[in-house]
């Protein structure tokens, strides 16, 4: 299969759609975290209680037929390289493409809700869609909780909600999270302040993939801290709140960056990365992932207009290890992979340079 | 000592390690050490969680309880060292610990949010109550009497739905 197959091949729809402010915000993830209450939690459940659970959760794409359609996979019978797709995809956690014995993942066909079993809790509900849309995605992810719920006998609580393994997640066992990009605010140096200020919110800034993972190009997750002692739409509110003040301040960031007397500065910024993922033949994860937030600026600014706007969330899940070995359909050593990150990018950006080349 | 990387604020991080046989010494300041990734500060989510899972030092050793969970058998210990819980009963056998735990996580230990549809029909009906009462003080303080007539009229319909639940 060809690099240009690769391209054209479906990826998750929140990557491939633009939604509600998507110059900014390129995600929202709603997910709840669950429990039966006849089995211990997963990390003190025996085989055969692991075994019980994930056996229900074969019967949930039934269960689940009027939400859409859903198909269960156990983790153990899937390929390596799929599960890390998933992982590329934000379907699943990093923990869960590990450790896969009596594990499972029931995806929806467009890949907006996925659910986990048996990771750190018994399920793990996500919804996850393009732009800021929290209300909605807490209100699919609520819908999907409820036809569970008729099937799967809740580990709940009058005075502590939801238990859960983790007593972090307890209550609403919700986490909330938009995925933003803020090339402008990083740029005129004040990505540190904003960011600092919403930790004094009882927000929570992450990195791309989550806990303890890196920022790469400028794309930052934004996620409610506490899980108990308010309801799921204060938090969602809140968190909306807070994001659509962070949205308008990249905003006066991009303008003050457009002004005349600093346009030419960005323009030549945009205008390399564009020549260097046009051209380059070896590109590793993290400079793709900086050029690649210096060409969605320039975009975004109106510099370069005959780029497809979501090309940065398709290529950011695109140019990871997982995604280029599955491409070639075989294991590559990192050199190899930055070498195929590269013409994968030049086909994207510049399909003209590639024929030539 | 000023900072390595910056040269504007005094080095308050000072680190050696030992890199392919040759001692690297380094001296920044507290920012630059927060952006350079080679430094960990051994703070993490698991270190910071087990630590909370620490007997509160107030309560002396007499009280820690050595039992285990009757239903997973998890014991104190074992929670700390999981950093999670073993099973829903976990949350009744170390009632105490875990309501610490949680003040300390979520500055609270009470759940206002959703409820399971099915199962809990009491704890909706004992919640509308409590809203409603609320909202009839209010009322009351905004002496808004008519409103408050209507508010207390629908408390006690509910409130007679929940002693019919109860009997």
């Amino acid at each position: 299969m060809g690099i240009g197959d690769a391209i054209r091949r479906a990826l998750s729809s929140w990557t491939k759609k633009e939604g509600p402010h998507g110059d900014i915000v390129l995600g929202t993830r709603v997910r709840l975290a669950r429990n039966s209450k006849d089995v211990p939690f997963p990390g003190a459940s025996s085989k055969e209680q692991l075994q019980s659970v994930l056996d229900q959760a074969r019967s949930f794409p039934d269960v689940l037929k009027d939400e859409g359609s859903f198909v269960f996979y156990d983790m153990a019978e899937m390929d390596a390289l799929d599960r890390d797709m998933l992982v590329e995809k934000h379907l699943i956690s990093p923990n869960h493409a590990r450790h896969t014995f009596h594990r499972g993942v029931i995806l929806r066909s467009d890949e907006d809700i996925s659910i986990m079993v048996n990771e750190e809790d018994h399920l793990r509900i996500q919804v996850l869609f393009p732009g800021l849309q929290l209300q909605q995605a807490w209100k699919h992810a609520s819908r999907v909780d409820d036809c569970l719920e008729s099937k799967f006998g809740y580990a709940f609580d009058k005075e502590r909600g939801y238990l859960t393994a983790c007593p972090t997640n307890v209550g609403t066992g919700m986490r909330a999270s938009v995925m933003l990009h803020l090339p402008a605010l990083a740029r005129v140096n004040r990505l540190r302040e904003v960011l600092g200020t919403v930790s004094q919110f009882g927000l929570v800034v992450r990195g791309l993939y989550g806990e303890g993972s890196e920022s790469y190009g400028n794309i930052y997750q934004l996620s409610n801290q506490v899980t108990l002692g308010h309801r799921e739409e204060e938090m969602i509110e809140h968190l909306e709140r807070v994001t659509k003040q962070i949205i308008q301040s990249e905003r006066q960031a991009r303008e003050y960056l457009s002004q005349p007397e600093r346009r030419l500065a960005v323009e030549d910024t945009v205008y390399r990365a564009f020549g260097v993922l046009s051209f380059a033949r070896i590109l590793s994860t993290e400079e793709a992932m900086q050029l690649l937030s210096d060409v969605r600026l320039g975009m975004d600014l109106g510099f370069i207009h005959h780029l497809d706007k979501e090309i940065l969330k398709e290529l950011m899940v695109m140019i990871r290890a997982a995604h280029l070995q599955k491409i070639m359909g075989q294991n590559l050593p990192p050199e190899e992979r930055d070498k195929l990150r590269a013409s994968l990018v030049r086909e994207k950006l510049n399909p003209q340079a590639l024929k030539k080349s | 000592m000023l900072c390595e990387q910056c040269g504007k604020k005094q080095a308050s991080v000072h680190v050696t390690k030992i890199q392919n046989g040759q001692k690297i010494e380094r001296h920044l300041c507290k920012e630059c050490a927060q952006q350079s990734s080679e430094f960990s500060t051994g703070i993490d989510f698991q270190n910071m969680l087990s630590s909370f899972f620490e007997y509160p030092q107030t309560w002396g050793q007499k009280a820690r309880p050595k039992q285990g969970c009757p239903v997973c058998g998890s014991t104190l210990t074992d929670i700390q060292n999981r950093s999670q819980l073993g099973c829903s009963q976990c949350y009744t056998t170390f009632d105490s610990e875990v309501n610490t735990l949680l003040r300390r996580i979520h500055g609270t230990t009470e759940h206002v949010g959703k409820i399971p549809e099915s199962s809990h029909g009491r704890i909706r009906l004992e919640r509308q109550v409590q809203d409603l009462r609320e909202q009839l003080q209010q009322a009351i303080a905004e002496e808004q009497y008519e409103k408050a007539a209507e508010l207390r009229d629908q408390i006690r319909s509910l409130e007679g739905q929940l002693d019919g639940k109860e009997g």
